[in-house]
């Protein structure tokens, strides 16, 4: 625990912490513009250059809105709840590991705030810790449709978190390791997406991914034209502002998980490791605005069922034959 | 060093959101400052040399158990029950017992007699202590016949929560 | 800077002061919620205390243990929670005072 290592990570934090923050704008940006060109219209253009500093503006309003908490409401509740599923998307983001080891002065430091050798575990955990924000939200506002919206919300959480878990198992079962870093490492020859049952991990997991961060067509519980605005509807100013930093920030850990896990992670000829991160990662999230301007929603029983009775049975039988090819082939 | 601090934190931490499990009255207080127990546990289960059972708390009990609470405290919309402190009934005689039990707990884990088993100096752990490989290849290995009858367990109680949750139609 | 470590009779102690809340919750509070989530408390106060022995012996039977434990905890919140939902469906209350006629 010497000195150059708690500068580090403290440095290494404060860079994914800012890269969220700043990053969130940029993606907001990207989502309004690239949806709208989809929809044949222009998106934001008039707020600075190509509308860039559309979604700062947006912050600047959300800042001066009256923060209102509706009476009856369970004040203490109602304020923690939304600072909740950023907590855990941040915690998340700590063991995603954003670039390869760089050697600054003699000292080797990896570029991935703390490498835990149970790090698929903890990111399961504290997404799992993630549908408390919603479920609280939803409760703490004293009012119907957030309660129904909240429920619901949370329900579907919980319900593709094992479709989830058990698509990364079967990754577990092929790489023998937790850690994230080391998967990394084994996908030196070959990104694990090209083996034919870890690319369907990879498919049912990252429908998993989009229905865990309750985006479209997925969005039913937090839709504008269902239920008000499901879990968020009292929330506003700084509080809304904070569910929509989650809801982009939790896109951002399942895309991280996604490409780290799936796709190589930092891997790639020429570039530096960052900048492949990054590439990977904007087109993951060009890939989740593509599917909200494409399908329409699920309606909820349609949403569950999808859930337990597809995707469930589905990554099961996955986790089987990857476990039957690792036992045979050695 | 870090290791004292860390654990008076958590301790505290655990305690205090113990008694206030029992204290509130509003059951959503409860279950949350249950969750807050939980997680100061999982950061003591880290202490002690066991990161795989640490994660498994976060993900299973934290995530999944506490978050079923929730779900029927709302759907049940429980009021709470009176205040813990107002004398009536058997209260006190509850709280005694209670204490009788911590005294006999005491006694067990710091005298002299009712510490016969522990071993005299610290045994040094061997590496990989507490990891998921070890975890789990003592768990298919020595512990196999338990955990198929903890598969079975699990079948029965999803069935039987199936069960005794439906509403009966007639 | 000496290296304090902490004595696992600490643990212990902890252990055992959450087991005893745990058990004051279970006794004297009247709402069955709270004491099904007394009695999680109490589940978990063993899990900390098996897995300090397993620190202590340098042995991983102690985890293995609590692994049951949770698993066992699992399935018991949930059948006792469907126990409580259809008990308040058909008398309107969770209080266990109230719920003392095998009728109904």
């Amino acid at each position: 625990m010497d000195l150059t290592f708690l500068i580090a990570s403290a440095v290494k934090v404060l860079i994914v912490l800012g890269f969220v923050l700043l990053g969130v704008p940029l993606i907001v940006w990207m989502e309004r513009k690239v949806i709208g060109h989809m929809q044949d219209r222009i998106g934001p253009q008039r707020v600075g250059p190509f509308g860039l500093l559309q979604t700062i503006a947006d912050g600047i309003k959300l800042f001066f809105k009256e923060d209102i908490i509706p009476s009856g409401a369970d004040r203490v509740v109602f304020i923690i709840a939304p600072a909740l599923p950023v907590i855990t998307a941040f915690l998340a983001l700590a063991v995603v590991p954003f670039g390869d080891t760089v050697h600054i002065a003699g000292h080797a430091i990896p570029l991935q705030v703390t490498d835990v050798n149970i790090a698929l575990l903890w990111i399961l955990g504290t997404t799992s810790m993630g549908v408390y924000g919603i479920v609280l939200g939803g409760w703490a506002s004293n009012s119907k449709y957030p309660l129904l919206g909240g429920l619901r919300s949370s329900a579907q959480m919980i319900s593709y978190e094992l479709a989830q878990g058990i698509s990364l198992v079967s990754v577990i079962v092929f790489t023998g390791t937790l850690s994230l870093a080391s998967i990394v490492q084994q996908q030196e020859h070959l990104w694990f997406i090209l083996y034919p049952t870890l690319f369907l991990s990879f498919v049912i997991y990252l429908l998993c991914g989009i229905a865990e961060t309750n985006r479209a067509p997925f969005d039913l519980a937090e839709a504008e034209t269902e239920l008000v605005a499901g879990f968020h509807t009292e929330f506003s100013s700084m509080k809304f502002a904070l569910y929509f930093l989650a809801e982009y920030a939790n896109m951002m850990v399942v895309s991280g998980i996604a490409i780290s896990v799936f796709f190589g992670g930092w891997r790639g000829p020429f570039l530096p490791p960052v900048v492949w991160f990054l590439i990977k990662l904007s087109l993951f999230l060009f890939f989740y605005v593509w599917l909200r301007a494409t399908f329409p929603r699920l309606r909820y029983d349609q949403l569950m069922a999808f859930g337990w009775k597809v995707l469930l049975p589905a990554s099961l039988l996955n986790l089987v034959i990857t476990a039957l090819w690792v036992g045979l082939t050695g | 060093m870090l290791e004292p601090i860390l654990f008076t934190l958590f301790s505290i931490i655990a305690i205090v959101f113990a008694f206030n499990v029992i204290f509130r009255r509003n059951a959503v207080h409860c279950a949350l400052h249950l969750v807050g127990v939980l997680l100061s546990l999982s950061g003591m289960f880290v202490l002690l040399n066991a990161p795989f059972i640490a994660a498994i708390q976060i993900l299973i009990y934290a995530g999944a158990i506490m978050v079923l609470f929730l779900f029927v405290v709302m759907l049940l919309n429980v009021k709470g029950d009176a205040a813990l402190l107002t004398p009536g009934g058997w209260k006190g005689f509850g709280f005694f017992f209670a204490l009788i039990m911590f005294v006999e707990l005491l006694y067990v884990v710091l005298s002299q007699g009712g510490t016969e088993g522990t071993p005299a100096q610290t045994i040094a752990l061997p590496p990989g202590f507490g990891s998921p490989a070890e975890i789990g290849r003592i768990l298919y290995s020595t512990w196999l016949f338990p955990f198929e009858v903890t598969s079975i367990l699990l079948l029965i109680a999803v069935i039987g929560a199936v069960v005794l949750a439906k509403r009966k139609f007639a | 800077m000496p290296a304090w470590t902490v004595p696992l009779e600490a643990y212990q102690l902890v252990a055992a002061l959450l087991f005893t809340i745990g058990l004051i919750g279970v006794l004297v509070r009247r709402s069955a919620l709270i004491i099904f989530m007394s009695i999680e408390l109490m589940l978990n106060a063993v899990n900390l205390s098996f897995v300090t022995f397993s620190k202590q012996h340098a042995q991983m039977d102690g985890q293995i243990f609590v692994f049951f434990v949770m698993s066992v905890a699992a399935a018991e919140v949930a059948v006792g929670l469907a126990i409580l939902v259809s008990i308040f469906r058909s008398r309107e209350t969770a209080n266990v005072d109230e719920v003392h006629l095998l009728k109904g």
